[in-house]
């Protein structure tokens, strides 16, 4: 699904953010993106959405390269992947079922199957009441539910989350990484960036760690043992 | 937070848009959220249109003065009359075997021989002298052949074929004035067009420089409409559409105030033509001007849009 090759970001000014950084990531795949901030998770992140694109090396999603991609062909890759912020990145001025519509109506769906699919999306994140509210009138953790709302409501089959549970309490944190589970039980590809080590050691899955922007470590997700 | 019937994976991923009903579903929701965008800040929508409208009166309104003042040359062209003075020798025989020749000229519609004793009268009558003329013993007028040809364009050349006869010793032409209102109307003109220019670029770098303080204020929106795969025309769009209700909106507007100013002016103008003996009346613009001023601006404030989109959107990195 994701393949990076001897990958090196290296941004104006000098600052190498990533150096010589290869992996691959299956379709299917769940794998946590760890490391101390500034390690390089959300450039890595980034390059897979083209937000940048890697100095070196090369960035393939879904088979194609998209260091290479064309100006003209970026939304359409964008609108296969769903992201999701640590700052949520929603529109304060438009109601959560616009900010959640907002894929499907660049996407030029018919205004019914918007409202079913947004309602069917808010019902899953457990704000189906929240419809007709402003995102500053949410706390953090449900602003976080409508960005994940938005990111997952074109059934993108990657999702990438950056410190999805940075702004949540320990609770909160838990039930959204089991979102993320059912979420990749169900088929999608899901990379997601945290430094919540505890949590990402109790679930048990693939870990990539990254320092000074090179992986350092691959721990292979942990069969679990019953009992 | 259930997933477990999620359909997110397991339905095949969001069709890329295709079809022109997707299409057409994308500009109808620019168009819409586009007016939403002006209707939530009325008071300051309402000044740029307003500042819009004023700037496109001006050319508008000295066209409808122009329009109305070379219709008026039109109408006043056909009372146009040459007048023949005769030598002081000239008798009344004479000037009456004169007139008669004369009226048998082809371009020539009628001929309105005036006595010396009647020019006198009129005259007098004219300036009030009243009975201070009866005490003039000696007339010292000439006959006078007031000459009224069958079209305007041939005054000069009879004018000088009437100079030739015998006997005439001077035509007036009383074009003179009637030539410096059309080169004044055609200064005017002229003058208008390098305004309505001047105010058309005007309108479009007021639309432009309103758009793009529209693109600062929601560069967020922007940005986050690009990273959930909006294309760049797709986000251009709201813009281009804020563009024309600005420009439609503004032509509207200038219309009906160059409309109000020809209401207003309507009676002094009718007043003014009483004391000539005329009837004076204010033409309104036509229907192709109107139409013109309101498209016009319309295209004008796409283009300002179109401007201050590709030079500012480009700035944000999407």
């Amino acid at each position: 699904m994701v393949v990076f090759e001897s990958v090196g970001k290296r941004y104006p000014g000098g600052i190498q953010a990533l150096k010589d950084l290869s992996f691959r990531l299956e379709r299917g795949e769940l794998a946590f993106l760890t490391g101390h901030s500034g390690a390089g998770k959300s450039t890595l992140l980034r390059l897979i959405a083209l937000l940048e694109r890697p100095t070196r090396g090369q960035v393939v999603f879904d088979g194609r390269n998209v260091g290479k991609t064309a100006r003209r062909q970026i939304p359409a890759l964008r609108r296969r992947i769903g992201i999701i912020f640590q700052d949520y990145r929603l529109l304060s001025d438009r109601r959560v079922f616009d900010n959640v519509a907002l894929p499907l109506v660049i996407a030029g769906a018919p205004y019914p199957e918007i409202r079913r699919r947004v309602r069917a999306v808010l019902d899953k994140v457990g704000l189906l009441d929240k419809e007709r509210m402003y995102p500053p009138m949410l706390s953090g953790g449900e602003q976080q539910r409508v960005g994940i709302a938005r990111a997952i409501i074109g059934k993108p089959p990657l999702i990438l989350a950056d410190e999805p549970t940075g702004n949540l309490d320990p609770e909160l944190s838990a039930d959204l990484m089991q979102f993320f589970l059912q979420l990749n039980e169900l088929g999608t590809t899901v990379l997601i960036a945290s430094h919540d080590l505890e949590l990402i050691r109790r679930l048990r899955r693939r870990v990539l760690v990254l320092r000074d922007g090179q992986l350092v470590d691959d721990v292979p997700a942990r069969v679990e043992v019953a009992g | 937070m259930s997933a477990t019937r999620s359909r997110a994976g397991s339905a095949p991923a969001m069709k890329l848009p295709g079809g022109i009903r997707a299409w057409g579903r994308r500009h109808a929701f620019s168009l819409l959220s586009s007016l939403g965008t002006l209707m939530r800040q009325p008071i300051a929508s309402a000044m740029t249109v307003m500042v819009l409208a004023v700037a496109l009166c001006l050319p508008a309104g000295l066209w409808v003065t122009l329009d109305n003042a070379a219709h008026l040359g039109q109408d006043w062209e056909r009372l146009d009359t040459l007048s023949v003075f005769l030598e002081g020798g000239i008798d009344d025989q004479q000037a009456m075997r004169l007139s008669s020749r004369l009226s048998a000229w082809e371009e020539i519609t009628a001929v309105d021989p005036i006595s010396p004793a009647e020019g006198l009268a009129e005259l007098a009558g004219q300036m009030g002298l009243g009975e201070a003329a009866t005490a003039i013993e000696d007339n010292p007028l000439p006959w006078v052949l007031e000459v009224t040809p069958n079209a305007a364009d041939i005054l000069p050349a009879l004018a000088e074929r009437l100079q030739r006869e015998e006997g005439v010793e001077s035509v007036i032409v009383d074009l003179q004035w009637l030539e410096r209102l059309a080169a004044m109307i055609e200064v005017v003109r002229q003058l208008t067009m390098l305004l309505a220019l001047l105010f058309a670029a005007a309108v479009a770098f007021v639309v432009g420089n309103t758009i793009r303080m529209d693109i600062h204020n929601r560069r967020e929106e922007i940005e986050v409409m690009a990273l959930v795969g909006a294309t760049r025309g797709f986000i251009r769009r709201p813009f281009l559409y804020s563009g024309l209700w600005y420009g439609l909106a503004a032509g509207v507007l200038a219309w009906a105030l160059v409309r109000l100013a020809l209401l207003v002016l309507s009676g002094p103008v009718e007043a003014l033509g009483g004391t000539y003996d005329a009837t004076l009346g204010l033409r309104p613009l036509s229907v192709p001007l109107s139409l013109g001023l309101v498209l016009g601006s319309g295209a004008l404030g796409v283009i300002g849009s179109w401007l201050a989109v590709n030079r500012h959107l480009r700035r944000i990195r999407l």
